[in-house]
């Protein structure tokens, strides 16, 4: 145990199955197995278990439960009461936080009231806060003595204009902003001189992964079926390449709401005998180790994890050159191939150039793993110990410093 | 693995299906008559089209407004498979690693004109991954 260092990170919903939950996750695990005393503390609860594998020691705690059992009508005049005020609250919108703020629809007078009342209360320890409304919430509030900590998950240029506002004014309150890419760090240093920004990528869960076939004839992508992703220009551009290379498949993982459009144009582009919807997947690693490449065609990312996982099984991988991530990552034409953002021909061109040639992809692939290997865990966690420690350090100083000038 | 037609591409346009794929444990014998046969689940009626079979690949197809002449009430199956007359073989798609192709591979619905209205046929895998149409009013 580090005794004196709590670290809390709070989630807007640690029971959900997103990018930043599963990195968070895989932090928790790492410093509570490094003998850190951390709790999860999630702002809604939707669900009765956590989707991603969680230490038992990481303890979860919440603040708004949503689940239909907790909103069962209470017995008794004063809890009566105080459901009638919670439903009131639940209706009325958000003071603090902007409304281009892409969780906006999740928050609203209740949400708001426990989050503040919850980062108030603290008084030590470390609050890691992990998304735009959060951070507002904590800059403006947990002003009782804990130390704070500022997790951007998403690139700065992907914020609304209102929210990119809010992080000036509200950001250098924070003991450190984390920031997942080297564009990135150079833009919030810019943005907020004088606060500290740090870039630490997020970590793979594990570096252990069973290694792709390189003769396999299947491509694959991952994430939710959403307009970011980008699907719906992966899917025009397959279709240039299914004439030439009919022997190969396309599996997109991931469940999500353009699920039905997505269908649509592969029915439109006559590729359902190769272009296949997978839906959502308890077992991605497996279904990567069957692939011989991995694409990512989204508009905009953090950092995109799940195709760093797919380069740890030693998948090459072709992505759009889009902010941010994939550039951070990749080397064009060592470890993967990156094309012009939104270029469909430019992506079915890199896409048939792998496809054409299983030695190019076993090479990339063994490269593809190598450059995985600084985004392993015993790589990068490291760096969040290091900063809570100095954090800590520099606050206990200052801390004994104030006091003995009393 | 029980000998069956696996079913490589389904092919719904253009008012036809056509399947294509390879047989499994039975060699084609290209000399013998191979037909697609379509058996109706809810009755005895049956449908026959002829089949190239050369070794192991088969290839065939359904005009779909065929079917329009059987008397649909609500939603109606056929299960398909490969004869020479002395074997039937199921059509399914048994040999990839894909669990739950039910939900996976979707095919696309065609349209025809039938006596109760417009008759919608869709090719679907059943849950035991076997190839059969749905037929709906």
């Amino acid at each position: 145990m580090r005794p004196g260092i709590k670290i809390r990170y709070l989630l807007l919903h640690a029971y959900g199955r997103g990018g930043t939950i599963r990195t968070v996750m895989n932090q928790a695990n790492s410093l509570v197995a490094a003998g850190w005393d951390v709790e999860l503390v999630s702002v809604l609860r939707r669900r009765d278990e956590v989707q991603f594998p969680l230490d038992c020691r990481v303890t979860v705690s919440t603040l708004v439960d949503l689940r239909e059992r907790a909103l069962e009508p209470a017995r008794g005049l004063v809890a009566r009461l105080r459901d009638r005020r919670r439903t009131r609250q639940l209706e009325v919108p958000a003071r603090e936080i902007p409304r281009g703020e892409f969780g906006y629809r999740y928050f609203n007078r209740h949400v708001e009231d426990a989050v503040i009342a919850y980062v108030a209360s603290l008084r030590d320890g470390v609050l890691v806060t992990t998304r735009p409304a959060l951070n507002f919430l904590a800059a403006r509030h947990a002003t009782g003595g804990v130390i704070r900590v500022a997790q951007e998950h998403m690139n700065h240029g992907t914020h609304r204009v209102d929210v990119q506002r809010r992080i000036v004014e509200c950001y250098p309150e924070f003991d450190a902003v984390a920031v997942l890419t080297e564009r990135d760090r150079q833009d919030y240093e810019q943005l907020l001189p004088g606060t500290r920004v740090i870039r630490i990528p997020n970590a793979v869960h594990t570096l252990d992964q069973i290694p792709s076939r390189p003769e396999s004839k299947i491509a694959v992508a991952a994430g939710r079926l959403f307009p970011q992703k980008g699907f719906d220009l992966l899917i025009p551009a397959w279709a240039r390449l299914v004439e030439k290379y009919p022997d190969w498949q396309l599996r997109i993982y991931g469940s999500g709401e353009k699920k039905a459009e997505l269908r649509a144009l592969i029915e439109e582009h006559h590729l359902y005998n190769h272009v296949f919807l997978m839906g959502h997947t308890d077992r991605l690693d497996d279904e990567l180790a069957k692939a011989s490449f991995y694409v990512l065609s989204s508009r905009f990312e953090g950092l995109p994890m799940v195709m760093i996982e797919a380069m740890s099984h030693a998948l090459p991988v072709v992505a759009f050159d889009c902010p941010t991530g994939p550039a951070d990552v990749l080397t064009h034409g060592v470890d993967g191939l990156l094309v012009p953002a939104q270029d469909t021909d430019a992506l079915a061109d890199a896409m048939g150039r792998l496809m054409a040639d299983q030695e190019l992809r076993a090479e990339m692939g063994v490269a593809a793993l190598m450059t995985s290997a600084s985004y392993g865990p015993g790589s990068v966690h490291p760096r969040w110990e290091a900063l809570f420690t100095e954090l800590h350090e520099t606050r206990h100083r200052s801390g004994a410093a104030k006091g003995l000038h009393v | 693995m029980k000998p069956h037609a696996e079913i490589e591409q389904v092919w719904p346009r253009d008012g036809r299906i056509r399947i294509v794929g390879r047989l499994y444990g039975r060699r084609g014998d290209s000399g013998r008559d191979w037909r697609l046969l379509l058996v109706r689940r809810s009755s005895t009626q049956q449908l026959r089209y002829r089949a190239r079979v050369e070794d192991d690949r088969f290839e065939s197809e359904v005009p779909v407004a065929d079917l329009a002449a059987y008397d649909t009430d609500g939603i109606e199956q056929w299960d398909l498979h490969l004869t020479d007359g002395e074997v039937k073989l199921r059509a399914g798609r048994q040999l990839d690693d894909n669990r739950d192709k039910k939900k996976i591979m979707v095919y696309p619905a065609q349209r025809v004109p039938a006596a109760r209205g417009t008759l919608t046929v869709q090719p679907y895998y059943t849950v035991q991954d076997n190839l059969s149409l749905e037929c709906r009013v």
